[in-house]
């Protein structure tokens, strides 16, 4: 199978697709525009609506997203895949349904070392990850990882580690009995000149029975390849710039309690 | 508190407000003395920056007191006289340790809409939209802001209020325009828009070594102050031909650098049916930003000149002249100022006399008048250069 496949494969189930979130860029800036210029905020309010969807990936045109994702897919071995993704070679199982592949990338200024190190303290993790709650420690190679899905019910799973190399790579894959079994890697490797170190987190999912990307939406409240880039991200900023930036709870108006002065 | 907040196009109201508080270790709240409007509020009012949100507290340009700091701010202290850059950068990545500081990594806590929008996110800028963080701004009493260190900084002894509080963008971006326009001897500059921002790319051109500087706008007292307080030589783009104009006053040449400090919602007055075309596509929302300004730098340019662009775009543009851009061999660069980069060779400059920004302050009101002084803004009445609020 070809690599233009598996992308497909990708964005097919996890987010909207660049078309599509041109999309609703455009037409939302569109309609935003003209229901703010014919003072109906209804209307302004869809088209900001759009915008929003389109910015954050939101899939607004599933059936078209399913046409893409059925018209290519057969089932494929994702040998191609497994090759371009070191870490992963070899752990994918010759499915009877589609593994779902997830891939972020991110620079970091930071040796690595020091990121890898950040990683390998999987009490760290949990910061990275904001549905999971906790993982424990069972012994050199396992752990138990619990998380809460969007209804805070309690997912709890176990795993175990494959290869570990100093500075370089962990993979790991859960064990049997997971709600959402899957396999996953981290590497970290020196960026070009003085740039940091490149870090690039694959997951690999075996989605339950036809229920595709939305199920570990569901379960997660959160598509896996936004999972996976928000969890780089986080990385970035608390290993760079030593917290996450957040406007939560700063002052802001409300046209409710208003008090207007003119 | 008080605070101005945006509800919607045209729609700014002062409300009562809570006081921020710390949200992070490297915060610092500032007591707000002195905040100003700026151009690039107007796109906001007017509704060209889709992500914003009623209530959003606006202004970015501003001077206060150190108030109150989180743990990890080191270099400021309560009571410190500061202004603050109106980009914010982490002073950590990639990016703000080369000193591209509004390029920030890691400053803008939303960054799915420019992900989306733009393939990468810039920094988080203060009362800027929420594509662009969403902070709360600085027309209000009090403001948070973020990594304080990196951000804020000390007003010299002999620097007045006046002086120092257009050191958080107006000197900044125009220092910067010619900054990039790589000025050299023997060159003239032509700088279009003599707004704040204008203003100051003239005299930075001047302080970087320019031979002439020409400065063009609508505005009779803009073109004035351009005049005498700046050194340019004023052009009305009402009453010439800018093109004929302009190779006029550069013996056939055309200008070597020249400065957009007018951005995405240029006039056209010369350029009637091209004018309302953008016109009309931006009002329906099917072209985000009127380029008549970037269209006839692109005209006028010396051929293998440079274009430097600080006026703000947020969106697509139609007819862009690429085939004269491309066959001419023109230089474009472009950004939101590194004000960090700046600040401390431009307070320098205004200690040795060599520039004094504090012309641009033409209105000083109260933040209750925060409505009524953007509107004057807005429509250039009173000869408003720029309203600063004491809130
Ligand atoms: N890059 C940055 O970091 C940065 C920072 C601050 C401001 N800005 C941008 O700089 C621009 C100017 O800001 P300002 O505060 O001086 O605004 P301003 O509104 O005070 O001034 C803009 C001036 O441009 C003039 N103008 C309009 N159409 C013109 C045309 N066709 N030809 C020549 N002049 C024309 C107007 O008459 C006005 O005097 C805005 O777009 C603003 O968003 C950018
Ligand atoms: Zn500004
Ligand atoms: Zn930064």
């Amino acid at each position: 199978m070809t690599q233009a496949t598996v992308t497909e494969a990708r964005s097919g189930t996890a987010h909207s697709g660049t078309t599509e979130r041109w999309i609703a860029i455009m037409g939302g800036t569109a309609l935003g525009l003209a229901g703010l210029r014919r003072g109906s905020w209804a209307l302004a309010a869809l088209g900001g609506g759009l915008f929003l969807a389109g910015a954050a990936g939101v899939p607004i045109a599933e059936p078209v997203a399913r046409r893409v994702r059925e018209g290519n897919l057969g089932l494929g071995d994702f040998g191609d895949a497994a090759e371009r993704l070191p870490g992963v070679a070899g752990l994918l199982p010759t499915a009877q349904r589609e593994p779902t592949t997830t891939q972020a990338n991110v620079t970091v200024a930071a040796p690595p070392d020091k990121l890898f190190r950040h990683w390998r303290n999987f009490r760290n993790l949990t910061e990275l990850f904001p549905h999971l709650d906790a993982v424990e420690v069972l012994s050199d190679t396992e752990s138990r990882w619990k998380a809460h899905g969007p209804g805070g019910v309690e997912v709890v799973w176990h795993s175990a580690l494959d290869k570990v190399r100093e500075n370089e790579l962990i993979t790991w894959h859960t064990l049997d009995g997971a709600q959402l079994p899957h396999r996953g890697s981290v590497m970290f490797k020196p960026a070009p000149g003085d740039r940091g170190t490149e870090v690039r987190l694959t997951l690999v999912y075996q989605p339950p029975a036809g229920a595709g990307g939305r199920a570990v939406s569901r379960l997660f409240g959160m598509a896996p390849e936004q999972q996976a880039r928000e969890a780089l991200r986080r990385l970035k900023r608390i290993v760079e710039a030593g917290e996450l930036p957040t406007i939560k709870g700063q002052p802001r108006g409300n046209r409710g309690m208003r008090e207007v002065m003119e | 508190m008080r605070a101005l907040c945006w509800n919607g196009v045209n729609d700014l109201r002062v409300e009562r407000v809570p006081d921020p508080t710390l949200l992070g270790p490297h915060d610092a709240i500032i007591k707000v003395k002195l905040s100003s409007v700026c151009g690039s509020d107007l796109h906001l009012i007017d509704g060209y920056v889709p992500t914003m949100k009623p209530g959003d507290v606006i202004g970015h340009e501003f001077l206060g007191e150190v108030v109150e700091k989180g743990p990890e701010v080191l270099r400021l202290n309560r009571g410190d006289r500061v202004i603050t850059v109106s980009i914010i950068g982490c002073g950590k990545c990639w990016h703000c340790q080369h000193e591209e500081y509004s390029l920030c990594d890691n400053s803008n806590p939303q960054p799915a809409y420019e992900e989306a929008a733009y393939g990468h996110c810039t920094a988080g800028i203060f009362g800027y939209s929420h594509a662009f963080g969403g902070y709360a701004g600085s027309h209000a009493e009090y403001i948070r802001v973020p990594f304080a260190d990196t951000n804020c900084f000390r007003v010299p002894e002999g620097v007045s209020d006046e002086k120092a509080v257009f050191v958080s963008d107006a000197v900044p971006t125009g220092y910067m325009a010619a900054d990039m326009g790589g000025i050299k001897k023997g060159d003239i500059v032509a700088v279009w828009g003599c707004g704040g921002v204008g203003q100051m790319a003239i005299r930075s051109a001047y302080l970087m070594g320019a031979e002439r500087v020409i400065g063009i706008d609508r505005y009779p007292y803009r073109l004035e102050a351009a005049q005498m307080k700046a050194g340019a030589e004023p052009l009305d783009y009402t009453r010439v031909d800018v093109f004929d104009a302009l190779l006029a006053m550069t013996g056939g040449r055309g200008p070597d650098v020249c400065i957009d400090a007018v951005g995405m919602e240029a006039d056209g007055y010369d350029t009637g049916i091209e004018y309302w075309y953008d016109r009309t596509k931006q009002a329906i929302g099917l072209e985000n930003d009127r380029p008549a300004v970037l269209r006839q730098m692109i005209e006028c340019c010396r051929k293998g000149g440079t274009l430097s662009i600080v006026g703000v775009y947020g969106g697509f543009i139609d007819k862009f002249p690429m085939g004269a851009a491309m066959n001419k061999a023109l230089t474009f660069r472009m950004g939101q100022q590194h004000g960090q980069r700046y600040v401390k060779r431009l307070f320098e400059h205004i200690e040795k006399g060599e520039l004094d920004p504090s012309y641009l302050l033409t209105h000083k009101w109260s933040l209750d008048d925060g409505p009524r002084g953007y509107r004057m803004f807005k429509e250039k009445i009173d000869d408003c250069m720029r309203v600063v609020f004491t809130p």
